[in-house]
């Protein structure tokens, strides 16, 4: 049997309910006793004066005998007047009435009729018996014989003499009315003891209502209180009450948290507990109360830093609580994932090296110390040569251990406070403060020694060569970018120039290499020609395995080159300005495609067309008003359209980064959606991507390939996954190649996949025709589910 | 005034005991034909009347005495000698101190509807069962009994 769960019922209701049922006790039983206790009253009055009046009539009987006899000698005598008293006393004692007052005697006494069997025959009795009297006395003075007078109370009276007979007559009405006062006074005696008992029962049954509603009562607030002192204990937050004086209270989760028992935080503890560092954040908490948040860091038992995130709330003004209110929950393993997180992210996996986000980051402060002191910076950009060979003779396997020992040579020839990286591939990079240009060729010299001197790997060894390009700033304003674009050229150059060598950066080099690839002119070619081109790559949902979206990739068909990858071209366009006609380009064919396939009706719903935007098209501005345009030309709805972007194009700092973001924001609240595309490659906090309109996170395709043997890259694609959930966005799986790397991360949490398994990238007819398969597939499907 | 809880005992007890007194004295009238049981005699007050049976068998008596009212009512057994029962000087009682060595039991009074029972020896001869109250002799309530072997 399912109980049906209770309604809900707010606690401050739950106590109202006894008191008003104790005082509704208290009330009922004062006014039943009150009221009795009054009747009880009145009735005993009534009864007193019945009393009173009953004996009365004795006296009355003697004084009647008494004036007949004197009236009967002839002496001044009323026994009529007396009589009337006696007859009318007799008659309201019965029914009740006004009792005749006895001249210089007493008043008029109101009656009410008498009650009670056996006072009403009693008096029923002397009444015959006043009557028998009166007529006989009548009698006797009328000179009448007195035996005449009937008996009508059952007297069997046998005397002769009339006197006698009076007297006798007398005596019997004497009698009777002193019984019955007697049996009246009986009955009130019976009144005031029924009236006793009453009270007693009354007051021991109020007493036991009272008890018990009062006991309901206490249960009820006991119950409340245990209820909100284990809402406060068992709940997984901490609960500080803080003044200018320290710690007031703290609730007892204290222990299950920190270890701590209350004593060591309350007061001056609190202090000894919290990180130095956070002290300020807390003492200013307590002090204003009006921050919202704060975050800091308190030892435990073992002297380990837990972070705890706190809601302040300022209740100084609550004269309950006096104090500011910390309700603080302990974020310590968010802030350990968001730093190991942080520290993937600035650091490449395979040599433990910063990467290249955290190379710019470094370069950037070396750039800002450099303005200020002029201080020369050298960047030293190498690219291993015959790396590939390796890779592709001994596998990836020994490719990456050779260069990890190659990331440890050069990390030994450093000085500590040189920075060493890998951007990736076999590229690496150096990042040297305080040099000159004799320094850095004399570190480009070891580099090119240590990289010479034989790697054993495999049981083999190897001997590489590396091409490295030199870029001195000697103070002064600059930009990283553009240091690491020009150590770029001049790695060019020196590989142009004949590898193992190395190459100082002069400006004279971009126009040569510029000519030297001839690209940019190729490029506005190209698009003129329509030697570019625009495939798909459906992406795949892992939950119902359909086909929801597409990526539009942009090919390059040159007829000299023939198919030139995007990582070739890209760059190239990017520094030439093409980028922003390619860019206008794809979008129009993109968006075009989806029109018409939406016109044709093989969409699935939903569907979205992905278009990647290049960080120098998105900081460049103007993003927001092309795409909206090309929706509106195409017809298009904005949903069905999502923008991928890179993760360092939307923090960077700056004007254009905020219009960046800004105009991503626009197209988002209009319903374009947007994802971030190599997502782990790049941010300096996650806090940024709170912050930032997103939909949907790609993991980037370096951590799919490893996934099945790296425990490592697993472990970074399943946080990647938990932590796209946590902000509420998809997460999506690129570069899935074989059917272990799906399960692997189907198994790690990842909504949507994209890779050569599902299918390539291909041009727009080979993708309608997926399209209208699964279209062909699911109707066929529902067709069935109906006939079912 | 009588206190509280005598009037208590008085009100629930006597309804409470009544039943098994009566109970108690039917069962010695149901058993008094038989022999060496007493013999119960019922008499019956009333204003102004004794009613009870003119002839009662030497020994052990039982007078079961009804007051049916209005008026209280006491009851006095007193052997009838020579002379008539003598008058106080009110005229109105017998006088119970002359007729005191004649007397052989008395009621107290007792309001209407009580029912008591007084137990006699009686020897043979003739006796007077009165109530005494003021002008009850008078008024009618006397009755003689014949007591015979």
């Amino acid at each position: 049997v399912i109980r049906r769960a209770a309604p809900f019922r707010p606690f401050a209701v739950g106590s109202r309910r006894p008191i008003a049922a104790v005082l509704l006790t208290f009330a009922l039983f004062s006014t039943v006793s009150v009221a009795f206790s009054i009747r009880a009253t009145n009735r005993s009055q009534n009864r007193a004066a019945m009393v009173e009046v009953a004996a009365r009539q004795r006296t009355l009987v003697e004084r009647y005998v008494q004036e007949v006899l004197l009236a009967r000698a002839r002496e001044d005598a009323a026994p009529a007047y007396t009589a009337a008293l006696l007859e009318k006393s007799a008659a309201v004692l019965l029914r009740g009435g006004k009792v005749p007052a006895v001249h210089g005697d007493d008043d008029e006494t109101e009656l009410a009729a008498a009650s009670g069997a056996p006072a009403r025959a009693q008096l029923q009795q002397e009444a015959r018996l006043v009557r028998d009297l009166t007529r006989a006395g009548t009698a006797l003075l009328a000179g009448r014989p007195v035996e005449s007078v009937p008996q009508t109370a059952h007297e069997h009276i046998t005397v002769k003499n009339p006197v006698r007979r009076l007297r006798v007559l007398a005596a019997l009405t004497s009698n009777v009315s002193l019984n019955a006062a007697r049996t009246i006074a009986t009955s009130t005696d019976r009144n005031v003891s029924g009236l006793i008992t009453l009270q007693i029962v009354l007051g021991i049954a109020g007493l036991a209502a009272s008890l018990l509603l009062g006991w309901a009562l206490a249960t009820v607030i006991r119950r409340q209180t245990v209820h909100f002192r284990s809402l406060v204990t068992s709940s997984t937050d901490l609960v500080l009450v803080i003044d200018e004086d320290g710690c007031r209270y703290v609730s007892p989760s204290v222990e299950a948290i920190l270890g701590r028992h209350e004593i060591e935080v309350l007061g001056d503890g609190l202090r000894h507990c919290v990180h130095p560092d956070d002290i300020p954040a807390v003492e200013a908490a307590a002090a204003h109360g009006d921050a919202h948040e704060v975050i800091f860091r308190v030892s435990n038992r073992f002297g380990e830093w837990r972070s705890l995130e706190a809601h302040v709330t300022d209740l100084r003004r609550d004269r309950h609580i006096r104090g500011v209110v910390l309700n603080a929950r302990d974020i310590t393993e968010r802030v350990e994932l968001e730093q190991e997180l942080t520290r993937q992210a600035f650091h490449d996996s395979l040599t433990d090296l910063p990467n290249r986000a955290l190379f710019r980051d470094r370069l950037d402060h070396a750039l800002a110390r450099s303005r200020r002191g002029n201080e020369v910076i050298a960047v030293l950009l190498i690219d291993l040569d015959g790396f590939k060979h390796v890779n592709d003779s001994l596998g990836h396997d020994a490719g990456d251990e050779l260069l990890r020992q190659v990331a440890q040579r050069f990390d030994k020839i450093t000085r500590t406070g040189d920075t060493v990286a890998r951007f990736g591939g076999d590229e690496f990079a150096i990042l040297l403060e305080n040099a000159s240009e004799e320094v850095a060729i004399t570190l480009a010299h070891r580099v090119i020694e240590e990289v010479a001197s034989p790697v054993t790997v495999g049981g083999r060894d190897f001997s590489l060569g590396a091409s490295i390009g030199i870029v001195l700033h000697r103070g002064g304003a600059g930009q990283s970018e553009e240091l690491v674009r020009q150590a770029d050229v001049a790695m060019y150059a020196a590989k142009e120039a004949g590898r193992g060598r190395f190459e100082v950066f002069r400006h004279d080099m971009t126009r040569q290499l510029g000519e030297l690839l001839g690209l940019e002119h190729e490029l506005r070619l190209g698009l003129e020609r329509g030697e570019f081109q625009v495939h798909y790559q459906p992406a795949v949902d892992l939950g119902s395995n359909a086909i929801v979206g597409v990526e539009a990739l942009l090919r390059w068909t040159s007829p000299t080159r023939g198919s030139v990858p995007p990582a070739q071209f890209i760059p190239v366009a990017e520094t030439t300005g093409v980028i922003k006609p390619l860019g206008e380009f794809v979008l129009r064919e993109a968006f075009g495609q989806a029109a018409q396939w939406l016109r044709d009706g093989v969409l699935p719903d939903p569907f979205v067309m992905w278009v990647n935007l290049s960080g120098k098209q998105l900081t460049a501005g103007g993003v927001a008003p092309l795409v909206l345009r090309t929706l509106a030309a195409t017809g298009l709805p904005p949903s069905m359209v999502g923008l991928e972007v890179t993760e360092t194009a939307i923090v960077e700092d700056g004007p254009s980064g905020a219009r960046a973001r800004a105009e991503l924001e626009e197209l988002h609240e209009h319903g374009v959606r947007i994802a971030i595309d190599d997502f782990g490659t790049g941010f300096s906090s996650l806090g940024h991507l709170r912050r930032l309109p997103v939909d949907l996170i790609k993991v980037d395709r370096s951590f799919v390939q490893g996934i099945e043997h790296d425990a490592k890259d697993a472990a970074i694609t399943a946080n990647l996954a938990s932590l796209a959930h946590a902000l509420g966005v998809l997460a999506i799986a690129e570069g899935i190649e074989s059917e272990g790397q799906l399960e692997s991360v189907r198994k790690l949490g990842c909504d949507l996949a994209q890779g050569f398994l599902f299918a390539r990238p291909a041009p727009a007819e080979t993708v309608t025709r997926l399209l209208a398969e699964q279209g062909r597939r699911v109707a066929l499907r529902s067709a069935y589910r109906e006939s079912a | 005034v009588r206190p509280a809880t005598q009037l208590l005992r008085q009100n629930w007890l006597g309804y409470a005991i009544a039943p098994i007194v009566l109970l108690a004295l039917t069962g010695c009238g149901l058993y008094g034909g038989h022999g060496t049981a007493a013999q119960v005699v019922r008499v019956t007050e009333r204003d102004f009347k004794i009613s009870a049976p003119k002839h009662v068998r030497a020994g052990d008596v039982v007078l079961k005495v009804g007051n049916h009212g209005p008026d209280h009512h006491e009851l006095i057994v007193v052997r009838i000698g020579r002379s008539p029962l003598p008058f106080r000087t009110d005229g109105m009682t017998i006088d119970e101190d002359a007729v005191r060595r004649r007397t052989v039991g008395a009621l107290d009074p007792a309001g209407a509807g009580a029912t008591r029972s007084l137990r006699l020896r009686l020897a043979p001869g003739r006796y007077v069962i009165f109530c005494n109250m003021s002008g009850h002799y008078l008024g009618g309530m006397h009755r003689t009994l014949v007591v015979g072997r």
